[in-house]
């Protein structure tokens, strides 16, 4: 029995909240659970196998939250079979504890290090120069990216089962995390100089030296492993102090 | 009022932080600017928006380790900033921006321990779903999920309105008090904002970030200079 396309999306619409009750114990496990339910409830007319289904369903689980919609689905297609009687109750479990690890290092690794923080970056530097329109216009690129990318691989794990994995070594997801990685460091340091332009606007060519000085001690700072909020308030001190410096240097002219 | 509409956009954003979707909307960028506008100054919040991103921009959550809760700060700092702008009549300001983030910035790292606390109570929940799955009741079990952004929304709800408050009073009697602070408070904001970018940088983790990062800004600054854009 295949699962009705309604019920796959009422799957995926699940899929969003996979992290809602993230726990210490069992990490997304209700999550991954209250996703695959409505699959379940399709496939297991009988209420006690239905439950058993749940029940090995809330073993524990984690994984990044886009990437995991692609063991969603390939779980389902297990499930499939498992209630057609052609592989074993096992099969769905074992397929979640192969690909939870690898999955959650390419999610991590493309979207947290790479993609999302590219946007952010983006949408900042947008933000700075252009105003809300560049902030909305980043905003809607990375959701309509990441959602489509979700929904990619949660219906590549459903139709292909294993062979998902292929899918996603295809992408080449590794390769385009260190170019945006690249990109967004250039992006930070767009920033930075448009911030330097905007404080010699306001404040004067010193306010803009400052703004880049902070810039370069920031680096070496933080690259010595400086933690991050302590280095903000000893950024806003000492540059308030320069302030003060300068006002009485103007006053003294 | 003011502070009913704080509670819930933060409340919100730390339901879509982690518990709901995950769309970018409770980053710094997005966030300071939903405040902003939810409480009429969205020029404010676009002020705030781009350096607490890049500030916050390697607050990720990766795995079991728990970053900074750069949600429920920037909520805070938002709030505190445009609450504190509109009393003093000037909006959002560079001083008020950094007053702001001085005061409401450590909520950051007070929501990385509560963040801690709601995942060792959700397993109350996990543990719930279990028994209610043995007793037959499949799907008050899996409601137990959707009770698991509670929480994080009533913690955020609570806190981020509370440090506004305290913020947007002690800002604006500092102002008010010491109107020659504004100026060099000024120029503190804009060292923030440079080690801001400083720090998105390193979030990248790039090897040759560091070098692209600096090329980048003195190549924005020069032509930018050139161009005539310091202004």
């Amino acid at each position: 029995m295949s699962i009705p396309p309604v019920t796959l999306r009422r799957v995926f619409w699940r899929c969003l909240f996979l992290q809602a009750a993230w726990n210490r114990r069992g990490m997304q496990n209700l999550g991954f659970a209250y996703a695959i339910d409505p699959a379940l409830r399709r496939l297991y007319a009988d209420p006690g196998k239905r439950n058993e289904a749940l029940r090995r369903h809330l073993a524990t689980f984690n994984c990044h939250p886009y990437t995991a919609a692609a063991i969603v689905g390939g779980a389902i297609h297990h499930e499939e079979r498992v209630a057609a009687g052609e592989e074993p109750t096992g099969a769905p479990l074992a397929y979640k504890q192969v690909l939870q690890g690898p999955l959650a290092a390419v999610g991590d690794g493309f979207f947290w290090a790479g993609l999302r923080p590219f946007f952010g970056a983006l949408a900042a530097v947008g933000t700075l120069v252009l105003g809300w329109p560049a902030l909305v216009a980043a905003l809607l690129v990375y959701n309509t990216l990441h959602l489509w990318l979700r929904w990619s691989l949660f219906r590549a794990g459903y139709r292909t089962g294993d062979a998902v994995v292929v899918r996603l070594a295809a992408l080449a997801l590794p390769a385009w995390a260190a170019r945006l990685r690249d990109g967004g460091a250039v992006l930070c340091g767009v920033a930075a100089g448009v911030m330097a332009l905007g404080a010699v606007g306001r404040l004067g060519i010193g306010a803009g030296a400052l703004a880049l000085l902070a810039a370069t001690s920031g680096i070496v700072v933080l690259g010595l492993r400086a933690r991050l909020l302590p280095t903000v308030y000893a950024a806003l001190g000492l540059g308030t102090a320069a302030g003060v410096v300068a006002q009485v240097f103007r006053g003294g002219r | 009022m003011d502070y009913l509409v704080v509670a819930v956009v933060a409340g919100l954003a730390a339901v879509e932080r982690k518990g709901f979707l995950q769309a970018m909307l409770s980053r710094p960028v997005a966030l300071a600017p939903i405040v902003g506008l939810a409480l009429g100054d969205l020029p404010g919040g676009l002020l705030l928006g781009p350096p607490l991103e890049l500030l916050w921009l390697g607050a990720v959550n990766m795995g079991a380790s728990l970053p900074p809760n750069e949600a429920l700060g920037a909520a805070a700092i938002a709030a505190a900033a445009v609450l504190s702008g509109r009393a003093l009549g000037t909006g959002v300001t560079p001083a008020v921006a950094a007053l702001a983030i001085l005061l409401a910035g450590t909520l950051a790292a007070l929501g990385r321990a509560t963040d801690r606390a709601i995942e060792e109570w959700n397993v109350r929940l996990a543990t719930r779903a279990e028994v209610l799955l043995d007793r037959g009741s499949p799907r008050a079990a899996m409601r137990e999920n959707l009770y698991g952004m509670v929480l994080p929304f009533a913690v955020s709800a609570a806190l981020a309105p509370a440090v506004a408050a305290v913020a947007a009073w002690v800002i604006p009697a500092v102002l008010r008090s010491f109107p020659a602070l504004n100026a060099p408070l000024g120029w503190g904001w804009t060292a923030v904002g440079g080690l801001a970018a400083a720090a998105g940088a390193r979030a990248f983790r790039s090897a040759r970030g560091i070098g692209l990062f600096a090329g980048a800004a003195v190549a924005t600054f020069a032509v930018g200079w050139l161009a005539g854009g310091a202004r």
